[in-house]
């Protein structure tokens, strides 16, 4: 029973910082412990194997989803007028 | 064939190496966060001619650390300052931006559930209001931190952890609904 209380209270804690520790933006001792926690909780390891599919789904949708990418025109017509600044070519760009 | 530069350039070449390593690969972030400070396609990009161009005129004082925080800062003061020439009576602080502001596997059916995975995602996305949208779209493909997050669209971190966090959730919901995730981790 204690157990059982003892990993719902890490399970929340973790919980919490599931997306920041897959954005690598947890200290490294909290990381750490998320890391441990990880390793023995399938709950939680489903989570962050979900958060974690989304988040390589969207980077790899960007780069052939032009909803996603923003407008490509108006890209190259930034990168050209970038270039204009330093009199670079842009062809290639 | 060299264009002639825009500004008259000083010709140091160094300076425009140091243009080209650090403000123009940063030009689709630019481009993102000018989309939602503006609400306007033709605004956001000449607000990041505007960025570049200052970003330009003061590459030789920057010392190359945290450049897309650098250009974060510049493109939002240059907002700032673009809307107090045309509105004076809105953008009294500076915050008020806020309130407008392969390894896929060779398995055709893991190939086909990837897919199916994929583009529910973007779907889902599509459905995220503008605000929450910017900040998953800014930390997923742009992999901006969340301090330069804040930066950029001048908000405090909290908000960015917290409209990633429910912007995440939001599209997991989804694929809950669609049945591309399983019902158990649709807790947090």
């Amino acid at each position: 029973m204690r157990d059982n209380l003892r990993e719902m209270r890490n399970c929340h804690e973790v919980g919490q910082w599931l997306q920041h520790y897959l954005d690598g933006e947890l200290e490294p001792g909290v990381t750490t412990q998320v890391e441990e926690h990880l390793e023995t909780c399938v709950r939680c390891g489903l989570e962050y194997d979900t958060y974690s599919r989304i988040k390589t789904a969207l980077h790899e949708a960007s780069s052939d989803s032009p909803e996603l990418i923003g407008d490509e025109i108006a890209l190259q017509r930034l990168r050209r007028f970038a270039d204009g600044l330093t009199g670079h070519s842009s062809a290639g760009a | 064939m060299e264009q002639e530069p825009i500004l008259g350039s000083s010709g140091d070449r160094s300076a425009d190496a140091a243009f080209h390593r650090y403000v123009v690969p940063e030009l689709p972030a630019l481009l993102r966060v000018a989309r939602t400070l503006t609400h306007n396609p033709d605004d956001a990009e000449d607000l990041v001619q505007d960025t570049i161009i200052r970003a330009y005129k003061s590459i030789t004082t920057f010392d190359g650390a945290h450049a897309r925080a650098w250009l974060f800062t510049i493109l939002r003061n240059t907002h700032i300052n673009r809307n107090r020439r045309r509105r004076p009576d809105l953008f009294d602080d500076p915050n008020d931006v806020e309130a407008i502001a392969d390894h896929r596997r060779s398995d055709p059916a893991e190939l086909a559930e990837q897919t199916a995975f994929r583009d529910a995602v973007v779907a889902a996305i599509a459905t995220l209001p503008e605000k929450m949208r910017t900040v998953v779209e800014l930390v997923d493909l742009e992999s901006c931190t969340y301090a330069e997050v804040a930066m950029a669209l001048g908000i405090p971190i909290g908000t960015v952890m917290s409209r990633l966090h429910r912007g995440r959730k939001h599209i997991k919901d989804q694929l809950v609904a669609k049945g591309l995730v399983n019902k158990k981790v649709s807790s947090t």
